[in-house]
């Protein structure tokens, strides 16, 4: 049998995707998200895996680097790679949106054309706006979005969202609801085919375990 | 000299040079394909590298032309060539029409993309392939398979398999389940970018039966040795998929005698990038490239939509994937050939020139001469240097 390489992302997914892919199998003992290991191998099993920054699960899987990895909606649809999408996981589950100050709510969601926008996520947000017919200025941040109607930077932000308490914390409201996202199962385009069997099988057990013991 | 900011020393996004050592191992590959395809009696053909963007787009799907580079000329649209299919099949139809059929071409050009740089495939990138017009036999798609698969042999890559599947299959099924235009192409649509979370909401919204559905989120895994055909068969109740099926039956048997069965795998969900195929069609997966390596097969109607009908069918591979997976795979052969370093003590310059060109004539060899005359310590030198394997001193 060849090795299975899987790209596990760094932050929330990471122990449940780990604890979930266990259960079909598929382990490493030391597989944690803090090892100094970059590569943890299970020679038994034949399984590597490679803990990775979020955004680079879905590179390292199209380029193959990766046969399997898990990853959430929110990152694969903004990073667009060519990758299979094989299964929906249903954990990790969140939505993107668009938020403005309470204050400063208006009427329309045009009313916001040829504003700005702070996002992690400038290419889900322009397909979202193109669909509206509104052209907006993107501020491209890597992290507290929030902050950016707060301090001036922009006008609005587009951001995921699992409970809202942050959204509450700094004043702000949900407008528009954009995209649902949760774990997703991605696969390599060649791997897929050349180790069908085995990522087959994985599949299927991954399906049972969750009908089984609902989502993790 | 501080080179960093020259704009001028640099390439544009996409694009490379090619150095000797690796041109010299390309050269290799594009020669081996050449006597390959002529030994098969295709005949190589050249193409303008841009096109009308209309005639481009003849074939594919709406939105590919987003990724072709255009250009416009005295106020028409013209676009860099993305692929080498559609301008041979403009020339067929427009030069060739009075060819006796079938027509066996072949082709190693650049083709263009304007898309982001992937593993052995930059924006410009090369291609080597085949099209067979004028047959709907299954025996033209054998020997197109086949001809890819001895292509790839050639060339000396090893770990790779062919994953042979048929359009018409997966149509059937959904035309005998009923399912209308609009739902069939998003689930094509949603199948053609491997998302298949998305093909199976879309098949949960339809309204057909539990064995319908189930059948159809089937289609994608449908992928393994000939067992997959009669599963296939099983699974559909109508003439358009069994059909396909017996085409790639057919195809197979041949492919056997071809001894190019055993690289052979089937996949009958098997989805293509561009929007043309029409029957059997394949894709080349290879160790250690994430990415396709070949791909091909039917397109019936393209001619026709050029205006003269005529069923054709072909392939298309990757030379730089090629080169690429076989280094990966550690396969790389070192076509470097011996060279010869002429040198010269003083006033021998003409005697080496005479000298030189005997030696080319007699070993078949590359000889290289020096411009100056040397001493025999120089010339040792400088025969390491000019990477030669041999001296040949005159003094």
């Amino acid at each position: 049998m060849e090795y299975l390489t899987v790209a596990l992302p760094k932050g929330k997914l990471f122990k449940i995707s780990a604890d979930l892919l266990a259960k079909a199998d598929i382990y490493a003992e030391g597989l944690t998200e803090k090892s100094r290991k970059l590569v943890i191998t299970n020679e038994e099993k034949k399984v590597n895996f490679i803990v990775a920054k979020t955004a680079d699960v879905p590179t390292y899987v199209e380029y193959g680097a990766a046969d399997i990895g898990i990853i959430g909606k929110d990152v694969l649809a903004e990073t667009e790679k060519d990758v299979y999408e094989l299964m929906d996981l249903g954990f990790g589950k969140c939505h993107l949106m668009m938020a403005v100050p309470g204050d400063k709510r208006r009427e329309k969601l045009t009313d916001w054309a040829h504003t700005r926008v702070a996002t992690k996520f400038p290419h889900i947000a322009e397909k979202f706006f193109n669909r509206h017919g509104m052209q907006m200025e993107y501020i491209k941040m890597n992290g507290s979005i929030e902050l950016g109607p707060i301090v001036g930077l922009s006008e609005s932000i587009v951001d995921i969202v699992e409970t809202g308490t942050t959204l509450k914390e700094n004043n702000l409201t949900e407008i528009a609801r954009i995209m649902d996202a949760s774990a997703r199962l991605i696969v390599n385009r060649a791997s897929f085919k050349l180790k069908f069997d085995r990522i087959d099988k994985l599949t299927r057990d991954l399906r049972k375990i969750l009908e089984r013991e609902g989502t993790p | 000299m501080d080179i960093t900011d020259n704009i001028t020393l640099k390439v544009p996004y996409g694009t490379r040079d090619s150095l000797p050592d690796e041109t010299r191992k390309k050269r290799a590959v594009k020669e081996k394909l050449s006597r390959l395809f002529n030994s098969f009696g295709y005949e190589e053909v050249e193409t303008p590298i841009v096109e009308y963007l209309d005639t481009l787009t003849m074939g594919s799907a709406k939105g590919d032309e987003e990724n072709m580079l255009k250009l416009i000329s005295r106020g028409e649209t013209l676009a860099l060539r993305h692929e080498m299919t559609t301008p041979i099949a403009r020339m067929a139809v427009s030069r060739l029409s009075d060819s006796p059929l079938p027509l066996k071409l072949c082709y190693i050009a650049n083709v263009y993309r304007q898309e982001e740089t992937q593993a052995g495939r930059q924006c410009e990138f090369c291609q080597a392939g085949v099209e067979l017009m004028g047959s709907s036999a299954a025996a033209a798609d054998a020997e197109v398979v086949a001809l890819c698969v001895r292509a790839i042999d050639e060339c000396s890559l090893n770990d790779y398999r062919v994953f042979l599947g048929h359009i018409g299959f997966v149509q059937g099924l959904m035309t005998e389940y009923g399912i209308n235009a609009d739902a069939q192409r998003k689930i094509k649509k949603a199948m053609e970018r491997r998302d298949l979370v998305k093909t199976e909401s879309i098949i949960d919204t339809l309204d057909i039966d539990k064995t319908a559905k189930r059948n159809l989120k089937k289609m994608p895994w449908l992928i393994g040795g000939e067992d997959i055909l009669t599963l296939a068969e099983n699974m559909a109740n109508n003439e358009t998929s069994s059909a396909a099926v017996n085409n790639l039956r057919e195809i197979y048997k041949l492919l056997k005698v071809y001894g190019a069965a055993d690289a052979v795998s089937f996949d009958l969900g098997i989805t293509r990038d561009f929007g043309y195929y029409t029957g059997a069609v394949f894709e080349v997966y290879a160790k250690g490239l994430g990415f396709p390596l070949a791909g091909g097969g039917r397109y019936d109607n393209m001619l026709a939509d050029f205006g003269s009908s005529c069923p054709a069918t072909g392939f298309s591979l990757g030379v730089d994937r090629l080169l690429l997976a076989r280094k990966r795979q550690g396969g790389e052969e070192d076509t470097a050939a011996a060279a010869i370093y002429v040198a010269y003590g003083a006033g021998l310059e003409e005697k080496a020139v005479t000298e030189a060109a005997r030696l080319r004539e007699e070993e078949n060899v590359a000889v290289r001469l020096a411009l100056k005359s040397e001493t025999k310590d120089e010339a040792q030198k400088s025969m390491q240097e000019n990477r030669c394997s041999r001296l040949f001193y005159l003094e």
